[in-house]
């Protein structure tokens, strides 16, 4: 059956951070000045401006910063999965990401819980990030 | 441009047909980017994050939040052009209802309507010729701090309400302790609270023992959103707020007007607030009689 969630939309900047989650790995760009790691992807650091970079792959731990639970349906793709969680998971490595919780019920999530990244397949291009609680 | 005398009047509208339409939906839905890949729409869904955060960091939520809901709730049933006019809430319906973006419950949420609002700018000498009094802009203060909220790693931290409200006060010549009212742009109950809190009413987590027992309502000691607000009786964006306080300085706010009427404070000074994106822009303006 066709995905029938939202996918994301590649662009120049983007294009290696969907390119590393094919690979299952998690890609960010590291300024060469100051060693900033950030996400989104940008063509300078925004702490010191730097256009050089190097390219990280985290190792997908991290903590829960905040999240949501959907009750909500704003897109069909996502009923059978409400109540959803949406958090936004701070990586060790220091960037923080929009994803979900997934692999327990949404009244077991909470701020500051450990996460681990967990691949999902969606289509044979995009694989996406998603966060588990830390075993 | 009115000091400069490049015009005379300055009319700010705002007209939505946001419930007949699904242009409101579209709208929010393409501010999602790729957000939308997680299931990531809307305003509710920030605003629920920054709200979570809070919760984490500080004594909020729903026992803070009812009270906002409850008291804006009393002040739309005495404005009858409110679309929740005629219907009344208390805490345990407040309490029963059902989540959109947890922890925002529906009357955690503005409303969405049709219709529009406008108000005039013109010039004070011009104004005082009028047939109602002038409310007079003494104060105005802006602060953007822009980060989205999935990049923030300080979701609690002051928005820009702080730094907007000082400067305004600063322009005013006053101190918070002259404030009669506010009208505060209330796109989520969360909001109002949040700011009020950079306001200086309250310290963090100080919000539910100051809301309790009717202070923003009807007789309260400090009225807050007195049309409804943008939760009760209708959303125009940061005319809602604005267009009311203007209304209540002129005294043309019928059972709802500030002072005897409703056993509060005359408002010769009102604090107003527009608010921008999920937390990331600012605006404060004191309105008041001279």
């Amino acid at each position: 059956m066709a995905y029938e969630k939202p996918l994301p939309r590649i662009n120049g900047d983007n294009r290696q951070f969907w390119e590393g989650c094919k690979n299952h790995e998690l890609k960010f760009q590291k300024c060469a000045s100051c060693g900033h790691v950030r996400f989104p992807p940008s063509l300078v650091c925004p702490r010191c401006l730097c256009r050089d970079i190097e390219w990280i792959v985290s190792a997908g731990v991290g903590k829960v910063y905040t999240y949501a639970v959907y009750h909500a349906i704003y897109h069909e793709g996502f009923r059978k999965d409400a109540p959803y969680v949406v958090a936004v998971v701070e990586l060790q490595e220091g960037p923080r990401l929009l994803t979900n919780i997934v692999g327990c019920a949404p009244g077991e999530v909470s701020c500051e819980m450990p996460v681990s990244v967990v691949w999902e397949d969606v289509t044979p291009d995009i694989s996406l990030p998603l966060f588990r609680p830390a075993v | 441009m009115l000091d400069a005398g490049l015009c005379q009047n300055v009319l700010i509208s705002y007209g939505h047909n946001a419930l007949s339409s699904d242009s409101m939906l579209a709208m929010l839905m393409d501010f999602a980017g790729d957000d939308a890949v997680f299931g990531h729409f809307g305003a509710t869904g920030g605003y629920a994050l920054a709200a979570r955060r809070a919760m984490h960091e500080f004594n909020t939520g729903p026992q803070t939040w009812k009270h906002i809901a409850v008291d804006q709730r009393a002040w739309a049933n005495l404005n009858p052009l409110a679309v929740m006019h005629g219907r009344p809430m208390s805490f345990d319906n407040y309490l029963s209802s059902k989540y959109v973006v947890e922890p925002l419950r529906l009357p955690d949420n503005c409303l969405v309507n049709d219709g529009g609002r406008a108000v005039i700018v013109t010039t004070l000498e011009r104004a005082r010729d009028l047939r109602h009094r002038p409310a007079v802009i003494l104060g105005l203060g802006q602060h953007n701090p822009s980060v989205q909220v999935a990049q923030s790693g300080a979701l609690t931290d002051s928005t820009g309400a702080r730094k907007a409200c000082e400067t305004a006060l600063s322009m005013a010549g006053i101190t918070r302790d002259d404030v009669d009212a506010c009208e505060i742009y209330d796109c989520f109950t969360y909001t109002v609270e949040v700011t009020l809190q950079d306001y200086g009413f309250f310290g963090p987590g100080e919000g539910e023992a100051w809301f309790a027992g009717g202070t923003i309502g009807p007789g309260g000691r400090m009225p807050v959103n007195t049309s409804g607000g943008q939760l009760s009786e209708a959303y125009y964006m940061g005319l809602t707020p604005l267009s009311e306080a203007a209304m209540q300085i002129m005294g043309r706010c019928g059972d709802r007007q500030l002072g005897p009427a409703t056993e509060t404070n005359e408002p010769n000074i009102i604090l107003v607030s527009d608010n921008g994106g999920i937390l990331q822009a600012h605006s404060c303006c004191v309105l008041g009689r001279i």
